[in-house]
């Protein structure tokens, strides 16, 4: 096509040459307003957050450039680093959330009657918002709570304690809020990857003789390896990148046990407007996540269904 | 009856009736695993309804069934007289029609060159934008902060205008969505070029032909974007907190904390409020699940 239009009279390719600019022009108004939101919101916070990493910056004035005065005191910074610790503990999540979605998926995935009722209850909590998810588990962890109530029934508790007020159990009750909320999003996900691989494979394997354990092994879990890895990807980010559970649940509380990497950010930033300091933080913590993220792609390698 | 095949029969009855004694046992267990599961995802929501319409009594405990039955926490907080809630829900529901609109519109347009056109410049901007999905964004709720604030979008110019513009701060940052984009432009790439074309030679402008081919034939998807946008949108509570607006301006899910901060002292209220909030969601979600989930599963094989 382009060989011959190259090859046509002149005349003919001036009016060629219109035509195919009026059609690049119609193109770029198509993009137009989603271009001119995704720079000003998407591309712009990236460049001029990067800036701000190596400046002093309160908004009422200009910011000042101070080169990588901002990254040598996060280095020093205990708050910080006690931040990134709670952010990497967080990470426990990950592992947990990832088995109990695959393991809940295979249950939903049989053909038992009402089953549509049971996957739609599991994804209520991920409908909802964390600001309502995060105050309906602050009120159930209260001393005197459902949450102690069952905890002590079960024997797992000797006496009422608040689960959220001790510096040694906040983590953890925080940690069990985002499991409970996600377990069902990821569900979903793995549904979806388990249906993909079609239930001939696995029947084929049981016919061979294969234990339930050998087909979960051999068929299930390698067919699941595309899902595997988008989720555990998904799911690594958002731990460490944790922070609206924080937010609604401790404020960081207490004695900083809840103060996660992305929250030490927000504070900077928006309790005590260092803006530059808060975008350097921000800088560190993407390094991180994103270094997770390159392991985690490593450990399922790259979601390959062979291999 | 000792012939080769009554005797077949019968141990094939037998074998039969077994594997459906054991299928019962294990549909038994798989059930009763399936209830206690939902028991856990679904009682704190129950918890709260049921305490949110408690008069008095001991507020945190745990319990099957309401102490007494009464509308009083739910009338304080559609009162109004602390937080103006009826305004917030008008607020949501502005902001997500707006946004949801918005969103859908400019990624359909946007998609469609992306998708069925050719142009210089095509494949960098579609791979500059798959790069910003990667790239990290922790300071964007900073800079969109500076942005909004520099934009003049929270500057007071008189009531309708402040009205606007608060909206347009709190609607604007999400509204280009790239996750929208690659759905969209997935679902244009699965409509056959000839259509395109046969409509381009009997003189078609090209919006009409997004109009009138494009958008109808990909409307499964549109529909499961719109849904995920509608969610999102009326779930999100962090960057309308963070905004320095006026109380009344604020969105249902920023309010809710609004309200369990000034309802301090009467949980049962906010209670009544994370309640009402989250009703919508269930009945938009309830209706239009079987989209929404197709949504899900078609953003990550997309």
């Amino acid at each position: 096509m382009s060989l011959l239009r190259r090859t046509a009279a002149p005349p003919r390719r001036r009016r060629d040459r219109r035509a195919a600019a009026r059609s690049t022009l119609l193109a770029y108004a198509f993009m137009l307003p989603f271009l001119a939101l995704l720079l000003l919101y998407h591309t712009w916070p990236v460049l001029f957050g990067t800036y701000l990493a190596f400046t002093e910056y309160n908004i009422i004035s200009p910011p000042q450039f101070v080169g990588l005065k901002n990254f040598r005191e996060l280095l020093g910074d205990a708050q910080f680093w006690s931040g990134v610790q709670n952010s990497l503990k967080y990470l426990l999540v990950v592992p947990v959330i990832q088995l109990l979605s695959i393991a809940v998926a295979m249950l939903v995935n049989r053909p038992l009657r009402s089953i549509g009722f049971f996957r739609t209850a599991y994804y209520v909590p991920v409908v909802t918002s964390f600001a309502v998810v995060g105050l309906i588990w602050t009120w159930m962890y209260q001393q005197s709570g459902p949450v102690n109530w069952v905890l002590t029934h079960l024997g797992l508790m000797q006496r009422d304690r608040s689960l959220l007020g001790n510096p040694a159990s906040a983590l953890y009750a925080v940690m069990f809020v985002t499991l409970w909320k996600g377990v069902g999003y990821y569900m979903v996900l793995y549904l979806a990857g388990l249906q993909s691989i079609g239930r001939e494979l696995e029947e084929a394997a049981v016919i061979d003789g294969a234990t339930r354990w050998q087909v979960f092994v051999n068929v299930t879990l390698p067919g699941l390896r595309p899902t595997i890895l988008v989720c555990s990807l998904l799911s690594t980010i958002s731990a460490v990148k944790v922070f609206e559970e924080i937010f609604v649940m401790t404020q960081g509380g207490p004695v900083g046990s809840t103060y996660t990497a992305l929250f030490f950010t927000y504070a900077k930033a928006f309790q005590d407007f260092r803006y530059g300091y808060a975008a350097a933080a921000g800088i560190v913590i993407a390094v991180i996540s994103l270094a997770f993220g390159i392991v985690n792609f490593r450990l399922t390698r790259g979601g390959r269904v062979d291999a | 009856m000792s012939t080769p095949t009554g005797n077949f029969n019968q141990r094939a009855a037998q074998l039969k009736a077994r594997r459906a004694r054991r299928m019962r046992l294990h549909n038994l267990a798989a059930y009763s695993v399936l209830v206690v599961i939902a028991l856990i995802m679904l009682y704190p929501f129950y918890w709260t309804l049921i305490t949110s319409l408690e008069p008095t009594g001991n507020i945190y405990e745990a319990k099957l069934l309401p102490s007494g039955l009464s509308l009083k926490n739910y009338a304080a907080v559609l009162s109004g007289t602390t937080v103006p809630f009826l305004r917030m829900v008008l607020n949501s529901v502005v902001i997500c029609t707006v946004g949801v609109i918005g969103s859908v519109t400019f990624a359909a347009l946007a998609a469609y060159p992306l998708a069925k056109m050719r142009f210089p410049g095509r494949d960098l901007i579609f791979y500059a934008i798959l790069a910003l999905v990667v790239l990290p964004n922790e300071a964007g709720l900073i800079v969109n902060y500076v942005t909004t604030i520099k934009l003049g979008l929270l500057e007071q110019r008189g009531p309708v205008w402040d009205t606007l513009t608060q909206y347009a701060a709190i609607v604007l940052p999400s509204v280009a969505s790239i996750v929208g984009l690659f759905l969209i432009r997935q679902a244009y790439l699965g409509i056959p070029l000839e259509l395109i074309e046969a409509a381009r030679i009997d003189g078609a402008p090209e919006l009409l032909i997004w109009r009138r081919i494009m958008l109808p034939l990909s409307m499964p998807t549109i529909a499961a974007f719109a849904i995920l946008e509608f969610v999102a949108l009326w779930n999100s509570f962090l960057w309308a907190r963070i905004l320095p607006l006026d109380p009344q301006m604020l969105p249902l899910s920023a309010g809710l904390l609004e309200l369990s901060g000034t309802f301090a002292t009467n949980s049962r209220a906010t209670m009544a409020g994370a309640v009402l909030v989250i009703i919508p969601i269930l009945i938009v979600f309830a209706s239009l699940q079987r989209y929404f989930m197709k949504g899900i599963e078609g953003a990550v094989k997309g």
